[in-house]
Formats: structure tokens, sequence, C-alpha cells
């Protein structure tokens, strides 16, 4: 069965879309186009005229929301709900004062500055305000209303691009109408209908931009989601603190723990990308967190040390 | 105190029944108007046996082709667990169409 791709860029990253039956393709890309612009349009934190910016923008107010974004915020919270908080949506005033607070590619073309101010020549440490939490959003889901308290600031960048994945493959298969597709937004990747025979191959890797055919670790997924979340990628500097995307709401600064990269597979790429960044939050407990939910995972340890969880496949042979 | 007539004794039981229904009447209406408030104002969650429930619709849910963004995220987003896929990756060569998965 041969297998037909397209690739562009959209929401900041690649995006490649593969299905089993190439004549559907076209229709295919059409539909994943469209949900990436209702997406874009919905919950991008980077532009002034998508309703998450309207809502970040109106605090103490409640304010009605499309299905889209309501639907992204309920999987915010279920992700702060089954994670206790270490995957949390409120960590927006965090990640914009440690810099991140553009389109990455504009965030990463400043340099190294803005330096951090100096005091008694001495450069001060980051510091940002204690991440509010989930609870602090007053959501009712049936009246599509949401309440953003003043001080808090909603990212949903994180469950968000996995949601987009997993709603572009279904609206990648109604389209395609027949066969399987599978969609990857940035190393995010969704699958919906029949597979080809053997699965879907997807390489892991650190670096969504490393080429499906490098060396390395290849896994055959049939159906569902993978991601993967690491401190290797989205990194920058302020003075001499490197930093990256990933905010502990413990600290309200970039998490610090012993896994630099992991890779989750679940039954959608939501669940697959909050169980892979709260086990990056979560650091030396991630790996019995992770065997406690029944997930496979592939865990890199920042000295390269990779450990395989569940009934994730070991290369050498070895059970978990 | 002189006696009760008997319509003067009618009219009394008469009122007396007259104030029994009229209570009653109100604290039915008053249990329905609480109940409903109650009920409007908290929704409740599943049960231990409700989020396996959910669960296995959110399985179906996901190989089903909708193009209704809102529906299926709901479902996606409604299990009280993160789900495993039922089937666990394998290694090998014998997939299609190799695509990368790395952070970003």
């Amino acid at each position: 069965m041969a297998v037909a791709l397209e690739s562009w860029k959209a929401l900041g990253t690649s995006v490649h879309v593969l299905v089993t039956d190439a004549h559907g393709l076209a229709r295919a890309t059409s539909a994943v186009s469209e949900v990436l612009e209702d997406v874009d349009a919905a919950y991008s934190r980077f532009r002034n005229d998508s309703e998450l910016s309207h809502l970040n923008a109106n605090p103490g107010r409640s304010v009605r929301v499309s299905p889209l974004l309501a639907s992204a915020i309920d999987a915010a919270q279920r992700a702060a709900r089954l994670t206790d908080g270490a995957v949390d949506p409120t960590i927006g005033h965090a990640i914009r004062v440690a810099g991140y607070d553009d389109d990455f590619s504009r965030v990463a073309a400043r340099g190294p500055h803005p330096a951090l101010p100096r005091e008694r020549g001495r450069e001060i440490q980051l510091r940002a305000w204690r991440v509010p939490g989930w609870q602090a959003i007053r959501f009712d889901r049936r009246a599509r209303t949401v309440l953003v308290p003043a001080g808090v600031e909603l990212d949903l960048g994180s469950t968000g691009k996995a949601l987009a994945a997993d709603l572009a493959a279904r609206a990648a298969l109604s389209a395609a109408g027949t066969g399987g597709v599978l969609v990857s937004l940035g190393g995010d990747i969704a699958m919906a209908g029949t597979p080809p025979s053997g699965g879907w191959a997807i390489r892991v890797a650190e670096n969504s931009r490393v080429r499906p055919d490098a060396d390395g670790e290849v896994i055959c997924v049939p159906a569902g989601g993978v991601a993967t979340s690491s401190t290797t990628v989205r990194r920058w500097t302020r003075g001499t603190a490197v930093l990256h995307h990933i905010i502990d709401p413990q600290t309200s600064l970039p998490a610090t723990g012993p896994f630099r990269t992991v890779t989750v597979a679940a039954a959608t790429c939501l669940d697959a990308n909050i169980a892979s960044t709260a086990a990056i939050v979560r650091g030396e407990a991630a790996i019995d967190w992770l065997l406690s939910c029944h997930l496979p995972a592939r865990l890199v340890e920042n000295d390269g040390t990779i450990h395989y969880i569940g009934r994730w496949p070991d290369p050498s042979g070895v059970a978990a | 105190m002189d006696p009760l007539t008997p319509t003067q004794r009618d009219r009394g039981l008469e009122r007396l029944r007259r104030l029994t229904f009229g209570a009653t009447a109100g604290a039915l209406v008053a249990v329905v108007g609480v109940s409903y408030v109650a009920a409007a104002s908290y929704a409740g969650t599943s049960s231990a046996n409700g989020s396996a429930t959910a669960a296995d619709t959110t399985t179906t849910t996901s190989t089903t082709t909708t193009t209704d963004s809102s529906s299926s995220s709901s479902s996606t987003s409604s299990s009280n667990s993160l789900q495993p896929s039922t089937q666990a990756p394998t290694t090998g060569s014998s997939g299609s169409g190799t695509v990368t998965s790395g952070g970003s």
C-alpha cells in the first residue's frame, strides 16, 4: 500500500499529512488546513485577534467562547486534573516572563537578550509570579462561558497542539473517505482510520526536525497518538540563563528534572502529550506515574540514558 | 368561654382544612424549586463506573469519522484517566510512511 505525503508549515511548526489512499490526499490536506486555521484563530497566544487573546485581555468577566476554544479549555483542565497540576493552562504569565512571548521563530532570533536586569553588579535571578493553578479558571462547559480572574493568563500551547492533531486526523479521514491517515504537528502525531500493513512507522527522536530516514529508533503504531516533549528544543537564553518552554507550575520556571525528552504512545495524541509533558515536569516520579497509567513510554535522561516503560518496545529485547 | 355553635365549629374546621392544604402545597412547591436549583447548580461528576464507560466511548469515538470538531473533542477529553492505546507499539521496519516524533 503506497502512502502519500504532503508537508507544510502552520501554527509555527511543521505539518505532515499521510494517507494510505493517494486519491484522498488533496481532500485530507484541505481538511487539515481548515482545522489548523480554526485552531489558530481560536487559541493562538501570539495573535492579538484570537479568541484566547480576547479572553486573556478581559479578566474578571464571563466570556462566551466558541465550541473549539471550549474544547481546548476543557482538554487543558482535564490535563491539569489528571496530572495533579503538572500540566497547567495558567502558566501563561510565567512563560511570557521567561521570555517566550512571541512566535518562537522571533524569540529565537533575538539572541541572548533581553538580558536580565543587574543588581549590585550581579544578574538577578529570574522569578515569575506563582502559577495560579487551573482551579482559578471558572469554566462552564455547558454554557461555554469562561471567567479568567485578574492576574491569570491562559496558555493552551501544550495540550492545544495535540488536540489539534487529533481533530485534524479525524477531519482528514472524513474528507479522504477511505483508508487511514496520519497527521503530525511538530512531532505530535495522531492517526485515524485503517493503518497501512504493519502500522505507521514513527522515528523517535529528541527533535522533530530529525529526518525520518535518519539513524535511530523506529516504532510501528497502528492507531491512536504518539507525542514527544523535550527540553532540548525551543530553548532560548536570557542573560546567562538557558531556558526552555516546559514550565513547572510548582516553581513557575522551566522544569529542571532528570529527563530531557519523553515520548509516549496513547489512545489519542492529546493523552500522549499530556503524559509526556507531565513526565518531564514530574521528574524522578515520572516512571512510576507512567507505569500506573499503563502508558508505554520512552524516557531520555539528561545524560542520555534511555528508559523503556510498560509496553514500549525495547530495541535490545529486554522488557522494562 | 361559650361553647362553639355547630356553624362556628364547621367554619373553624374549614379554615383548618384550607391552612393544611395550603401548607402542603407550599411545601411541595418549595421542594421542587430547591431541587431544581440544586440540580442546576451542582452538575455532579462521574463515578468510577461512569469513567469506565466514558473511556470505552472515547476509544470508540476516536475511530469514527466526524468533522464536528466540538463534539469529537469533547468526547476525547471526557474520560477520567489517560487512555492507553489498544495496541502497543512494536519495533520494526514493517511499517509505512515514516515520520518523526520529537520535540518541537
